[in-house]
């Protein structure tokens, strides 16, 4: 190799230090949420904290758990992720091994409406008024019920499944087993590694998903841990008075800011938990959607 | 006569005979017709009948007259076309949704790109990653807890942000980001590009992967310093891919383009205060929709944005196609 050049050291000097500056922005708020969600709310009132918590407390964990409008709502929103996804999953999969299966009558009629479909959208309005007619809205449905096929996984799980040997199938076939069964006992065993990374997807997506809890839902018994957070979050927006009131009305540990940050670190954990599986498939899933748009 | 009924005979026979085999084969194949049914049973209700509801844009309809409703209610031509852009706020919802979306453009389509020549100058593949994990993980959060973020990063009294201006001396007076009008448009970049960058960092990354490591070697021994190296080897090697990944922005612009979210800031950043900078045409369409009752009104707003999109990608693509040579399609 020659001998590194003054143009070396200046652009590694410079690629480096915006890249901490990068790396500082983006994970440092999260870091920040989990100090202040373990610090005393009021002592955060008085400012300066930054990296570790001053006044150690659970008190903001212990609110949370200890109001039934956010366990409810945390429970809303593990069943919607649970149930959505595997929801999704199942029929998404089932639809596309349809999709799949060789020498399919009418395959390209069907395909074409899929394309369409992933395409070309109505808008929120008449959704809205397709969902308010078949009664879904106020439900537990309208959570997951909507989101069942998801169009961009069904190809992807459409080309998954072709690249199945089809020498599979045929033994299974000769075994005597019907499509159903071939599904179940030959696919389903195979398919883990599409399920998994669907799976992941999809579920991420229910677990930050709020427009629905917001707007195709008013029974307080449904609202998502998403919803939870808007309202705080409103309230904190409207400035210094409002706040101040809260303070003096809590005269307590925690506070609607020490709450806030605290709803926003159990909303984020899970998160964070999966994220290492994420990361394993994203980076073919983001070539995909790119191509996808 | 007689030669064309045994024609015509023929021609029966043929196709009935066509028809019992196509039969017979779908009926070998029921269980995956089955399932491809149950999936077009819900595209066509949750994909296919909202667009035809987009028809109520043009009508008088009323939410009691059901879905059969979005078929037989009256026409009113461009009723509510015309007094949507009669309307007194019409110019500040068009002006801000340009706006934010002309921003995002310029602003958030160049950051992942820098951020892949800046990775790819990386050689320390442990600095590399972290770097990227912390980078694209805000991708997979929450809008609501990104403008949670916000809100407590931007506030006037507390945030963060604030504090550093005031330190570094940029500013002397807390500036309220959350409230004043005039920061919305900022704030909506910001938040957008901090949240999104990284991800489509992950498509120009692989794009750079893609180029010849000899062409660096043959540069570099024909003299070529780094800087030149970017220019000369890197940016043209990544074309194809940044002329996609523009159209499919410009494609998508009024909804922000890449970075996307328009409809979700103006929702969760948007309030009372700064609603003359927050307003778009999604938002005004959803809560003049939903709150109001007014359903074709807001269907009429929302394909009024849809059609620009549609011009937007066709002509961006056209424009490719002309200037450089490769498009999307």
């Amino acid at each position: 190799m020659r001998k590194r050049t003054f143009e070396d050291y200046s652009i590694d000097t410079i690629v480096y230090a915006l890249l901490i500056v990068i790396f500082i922005v983006t994970a440092y708020p999260f870091y920040y949420l989990f100090v202040i969600s373990f610090n005393n709310g009021l002592d955060t009132g008085l400012g300066g904290i930054y990296f570790w918590p001053r006044d150690f407390t659970l008190a903001n964990y212990e609110k949370i758990m200890g109001d039934a409008k956010w366990t409810l709502a945390f429970f809303v929103t593990v069943a919607r992720t649970g149930v959505g996804t595997l929801l999704g999953v199942v029929f998404t999969c089932l639809v596309s091994y349809g999709l799949a299966h060789k020498g399919l009558v009418f395959k390209k009629v069907y395909f074409s409406l899929f394309v369409i479909g992933m395409y070309v959208s109505g808008g929120l309005i008449p959704f809205y008024i397709i969902l308010r007619h078949l009664h879904l809205l106020n439900t537990f449905w309208v959570y997951v019920i909507p989101s069942m096929l998801n169009i961009f996984f069904l190809f992807i799980a459409v080309s998954f499944f072709r690249e199945i040997p089809s020498e599979l199938r045929e033994a299974a076939t000769i075994d005597g087993a019907n499509d159903l069964k071939i599904f179940r006992s030959v696919i389903l065993p195979i398919s883990k590694p599409l399920m998994a990374t669907m799976a992941l997807f999809l579920g991420v997506g229910q677990w930050n998903a709020w427009l629905d809890s917001a707007y195709y839902v008013q029974n307080e018994n449904l609202r998502t841990l998403t919803y939870r957070m808007i309202e705080v979050i409103n309230r904190g927006n409207i400035p210094t008075d409002a706040v101040s009131i809260e303070y003096a009305a809590n005269a307590v540990r925690v506070t609607t800011y020490s709450l806030q940050v605290t709803s926003m670190v159990v909303a984020v954990v899970p998160i964070m938990l999966v994220y290492p599986f994420l990361q394993k498939y994203f980076v073919k899933g983001a070539m995909i959607g790119a191509v996808k748009g | 006569m007689k030669l064309q009924t045994v024609k015509e005979h023929a021609a029966t026979n043929k196709s009935g005979h066509s028809v019992s085999l196509l039969w017979k084969r779908f009926r070998q194949q029921k269980y995956m017709q089955l399932f491809v049914w149950m999936g077009l049973i819900s595209l066509f209700v949750f994909h296919y009948l909202p667009m035809f509801g987009i028809l109520i844009a043009f009508k008088n309809y009323k939410i009691a007259s059901g879905i059969s409703g979005i078929f037989t209610s009256e026409w009113v031509g461009l009723k509510y076309f015309k007094e949507f852009v009669n309307s007194y706020n019409f110019e500040t919802i068009v002006a801000n949704t340009l706006g934010i979306s002309f921003l995002k453009l310029i602003f958030a389509f160049p950051v992942p790109i820098l951020l892949a020549l800046m990775l790819n100058e990386v050689k320390d593949g442990l600095f590399k990653r972290a770097v990227q994990t912390a980078s694209y993980l805000p991708h997979f959060i929450s809008w609501v807890v990104v403008a949670g973020l916000a809100s407590v990063f931007l506030s006037e009294n507390r945030g963060i942000f604030n504090n550093l201006l005031l330190g570094l001396g940029l500013i002397s007076e807390p500036i309220a980001f959350l409230s004043d009008p005039g920061s919305f448009w900022g704030m909506a970049v910001g938040t957008a590009v901090w949240k999104e960058s990284g991800w489509w960092t992950i498509i120009f990354l692989a794009a750079v992967s893609g180029i010849s490591p000899s062409l660096y070697e043959a540069a570099h021994i024909d003299g070529a310093g780094r800087l030149r190296r970017i220019w000369h080897i890197t940016l043209p090697g990544i074309r194809g891919t940044t002329i996609v990944v523009l159209i499919l922005a410009i494609g998508s612009l009024l909804g922000g383009g890449l970075v996307g979210s328009n409809f979700e800031q103006a929702f969760l950043l948007g309030n009372a205060v700064n609603a003359d900078k927050s307003e778009i045409l999604q938002t005004y369409a959803f809560k003049v929709g939903l709150s109001q009752g007014r359903y074709s009104f807001a269907t009429a707003i929302d394909l009024l944005q849809a059609v620009i999109s549609v011009i937007l990608i066709f002509g961006s693509n056209w424009i490719s196609k002309k200037t450089t040579k490769s498009g999307l399609f």
